[in-house]
């Protein structure tokens, strides 16, 4: 009977000397501790604070030929395109604009159809040429979508304007009665009005926190886990617990506890600040929160740990937590939706403590509720097969020579 | 100038790496086999683990006397390279319970290695190796329970002060907090780090560093220690300290098996294992050890008068003679103490007249420059035993 009690007691001594070691190791390190906290809650600061989420309107040059009986006034392109172009000049000569846009001096170059009455006599389209000099994809993407927008208002403009010109247009109706409608309804018969049901109406940056914060809790959990083996198996502390009566589980426990509770404790600084300091939304239930934050933290210190584990130096496990940071920025949902990726690779993103955090907090955060419960038995159960996976490995290092 | 007595019976190899059974012969004299245990079936006993962790081919193939010696290690022809590199070649050896063992040699040598294989961060490629009964791969956690290990280098944590790296150590045996804070101040202050127990690991001395780490072996009071070179860098007195707490610890049954760079550590030891290049050179007691390399005990006379010694007739007892100067002669003998008053008595009778002499002790340095020569010039097949021809020359000048 008294063995049965001493074999646990002796093992609570020793889980909890690994802890206590851990919490005093952090401690004597407040640099980096509170580069730790401070750190993701800077990041998102200077984020939020620098962010506007508006793009710079596209700096733009129209070429209107001299035979074209168009205005050159800018003010009145500028009307037309909107405020998303920024129409610095109207010329004649599209040479130097060109040129100006080769130098990426300009965004773009609209240069209207010489022969525009002609092509349309003839019962064809007049072709507006919107020139770019672009690579990134993104950015070109933006760009045709303006050039849509500006070919769309100049198709309003002119129907508009023919509308006006013929000063009684009309359109029969049933009943052969003749109403007077103003031209710029001619031109635009229907606009769209988006009704928004979700509970909160966050800027970009509060959108983004929940997000950021699930993908800094993973990369810190990782960063403070995957050298502790490695630095003990390099020192040789690994050795002398080799011969030590502490087994792989009490090794691993130990870490788990001591690391799982500095992490707790800048989650909930770092979260405190984001919601008082940023005014990210809360609408949500804190403890479901909390809870979500210990369970990203509990699968992530697995993959920092196994990590540790399987590294044979601390270079080696540096670059394994960068390639975990920067498959979790790709493949989480972070950036890019998760189902625009093949099946195949959805899976490697749910295998991602991250994909799940961000979901959840972003859910609970900033809907109040979450219709994807099954991501919290994902992440323990994540969570619990890097745990036994760290453990074995760890037995495996400790037999090996 | 050699002294016509005849030539001893040639001095066994020392050292060779046979097995326990084929033991080499001077391992086989009753007091060292009384001291060391050097019989093969006390060293087969060594290799026996208990009833309960034998293995079915064990308990079936491996009947053993009950010696009634407790052992506390036993190593059976074990062998490990590291690629082509020999770490340990065909090295056995055995210790019993509560003695103080040596591990000495050459730096490259082979102790470390030997260290580790028997606390399993080795495993050995060929051959056996018990500790406590068990296999080292397979240490049970009451068997770890029992064992103190000091590695070489410095593995605690830095970040720890001296104090919190001995009270995580004696935690991780298991000790609970309220029998923690007495034995860790006892065992800082044994090592001489009181004064230090509030510094951090990372700002104490080399020397300090493994003073600490010797307080983390001692603290949960451990049936077996394993040091590797524990004294490293540490100031005389607190070495002599060091070694009069391991003699108090050796009386009170624990085992001790420590490696040392100071050749002259091996004086504290009951046994001596000297390696080295990976080879068992000699397992004797210190005393054991001179007599191997001397080919016996050395007596020292000076004489008032140059005296020949080929003058001399056989003496009974004295294996050779030589002539160190025209007043000084050595002589080898089988026992120093017995012979010593036929050897005045003969030289008087030649008409010599003796001024003093006295028991010469070679220093440890000498005794292993010895034995390793003579070994390495066994491996390159040169001429060269050790024992009474070889002694003289490669011997310093007696003080």
């Amino acid at each position: 009977m008294r063995e049965l009690l001493v074999g646990p007691f002796k093992s609570f001594i020793r889980v909890s000397a690994q802890v206590r070691k851990e919490l005093v190791q952090v401690r004597r390190r407040p640099g980096a501790f509170f580069s730790l906290v401070l750190g993701p809650f800077l990041i998102m600061a200077v984020f939020g604070l620098g962010y506007t989420g508006v793009h710079r309107p596209l700096e733009t040059v129209i070429v209107v030929p001299d035979d074209l009986n168009l205005p050159r006034d800018t003010a009145f392109y500028s009307t037309i395109v909107g405020p998303a172009v920024h129409v610095r000049e109207v010329t004649t000569n599209a040479g130097p604009a060109r040129d100006a846009l080769a130098a990426n001096v300009l965004d773009l170059v609209l240069v209207a159809p010489a022969d525009a009455a002609q092509t349309f006599r003839s019962g064809r389209q007049a072709r507006i040429q919107i020139y770019l000099n672009e690579v990134d994809p993104v950015a070109t993407a933006y760009a045709d979508f303006l050039a849509s927008v500006v070919s769309q208002r100049v198709n309003q403009e002119i129907i508009k304007q023919a509308v006006i010109s013929g000063q009684t247009y009309a359109v029969p109706a049933t009943g052969g009665q003749v109403f007077q409608i103003p031209p710029e309804i001619v031109a635009q018969p229907t606009v769209a009005e988006v009704i928004n049901i979700a509970p909160s109406t966050p800027t970009v940056v509060s959108f983004a926190a929940p997000a950021a914060f699930a993908l800094m809790l993973q990369h810190m959990a990782v960063t403070l886990t995957a050298l502790s083996f490695v630095r003990e198996r390099l020192s040789g502390t690994m050795e002398l617990f080799r011969v030590s009566p502490i087994n792989s589980l009490e090794l691993v426990l130990g870490k788990y506890l001591g690391l799982g509770l500095v992490s707790a404790v800048i989650a909930i600084i770092t979260s405190l600040l984001l919601v008082f300091g940023l005014g990210v939304p809360l609408l949500g239930s804190p403890w479901l929160v909390a809870a979500v934050i210990a369970l990203v933290v509990f699968a992530s210190l697995g993959i920092g740990l196994l990590i540790s584990v399987v590294a044979d130096s601390e270079r080696q496990a540096v670059q394994l937590a960068l390639l975990l940071l920067l498959a979790s920025v790709f493949f989480s949902g972070f950036v890019l939706p998760i189902n625009e990726f093949r099946e195949g690779v959805q899976y490697l993103s749910y295998s991602l403590p991250v994909t799940h955090g961000i979901r959840l907090l972003q859910d609970l955060m900033l809907r109040g509720d979450t219709t994807a419960w099954w991501e919290m038995t994902a992440l323990a159960a994540i969570g619990l097969v890097l745990l036994v996976l760290t453990v074995l490995a760890l037995r495996r290092t400790l037999r090996s020579a | 100038m050699t002294a016509p007595n005849p030539p001893v019976e040639p001095t066994p190899p020392v050292g060779q790496t046979q097995p326990i059974e084929q033991a080499p012969p001077v391992l086989q004299t009753p007091t060292v086999q009384a001291r060391i245990g050097q019989s093969a079936q006390l060293a087969q006993a060594a290799l026996v683990p208990p009833p309960h962790q034998r293995s079915w081919r064990e308990r079936l193939f491996r009947r053993r006397p009950d010696t009634g010696t407790r052992w506390a290690i036993g190593l059976e022809r074990v062998s490990k390279k590291f690629g082509d590199v020999v770490g340990v070649e065909d090295v056995s050896f055995a210790v019993p319970e509560g003695a103080i063992v040596g591990v000495i040699g050459p730096s490259g040598a082979g102790k470390t290695t030997t260290i580790r294989l028997m606390t399993g961060a080795l495993r050995p490629d060929v051959g056996l190796v018990r500790v406590l009964g068990d296999d080292p791969r397979r240490f049970s956690r009451r068997t770890r329970e029992k064992i103190g290990y000091m590695p070489q280098l410095f593995v605690l944590y830095p970040d720890l002060t001296v104090r919190e790296n001995v009270e995580f150590m004696a935690a991780l045996f298991g000790i609970p907090p309220w029998r923690r804070g007495r034995r860790v101040a006892e065992v800082l202050d044994l090592v001489d780090l009181t004064q230090a127990r509030g510094r951090r690991a990372s700002a104490l001395s080399g020397g300090m560093q493994r003073r600490l780490e010797l307080a983390c072996a001692l603290v949960h009071q451990p049936r077996l220690l394993v040091l590797d070179e524990p004294t490293a860098g540490i100031d005389p007195l607190l070495r002599k300290r060091i070694w009069q707490e391991l003699d108090r610890l050796s009386k009170s049954g624990v085992t001790v098996i420590v490696t040392t760079q100071y050749v002259s550590e091996a004086e504290y030891c009951d046994s001596v294992v000297l390696i080295s290049e990976g080879n068992l050179v000699a397992f004797a007691t210190p005393q054991d050890l001179r007599k191997q390399a001397l080919g016996g005990e050395v007596i020292e006379v000076v004489t008032s008068a140059p005296f020949d010694a080929s003058a001399l007739p056989p003496i009974e007892g004295v294996v050779s003679v030589r002539q160190q100067g025209p007043n000084d002669l050595l002589f080898v003998a089988t026992d120093a103490g017995a012979a010593t008053p036929r050897v005045n008595d003969a030289i008087e009778r030649a008409g010599g007249a003796v001024d003093s002499s006295r028991e010469y002790r070679p220093t440890f340095d000498e005794v292993f420059s010895v034995l390793v020569t003579a070994h390495a010039q066994r491996g390159r097949g040169e001429a060269g035993q050790p024992g009474p021809g070889l002694m003289p020359h490669q011997l310093a000048r007696p003080r």
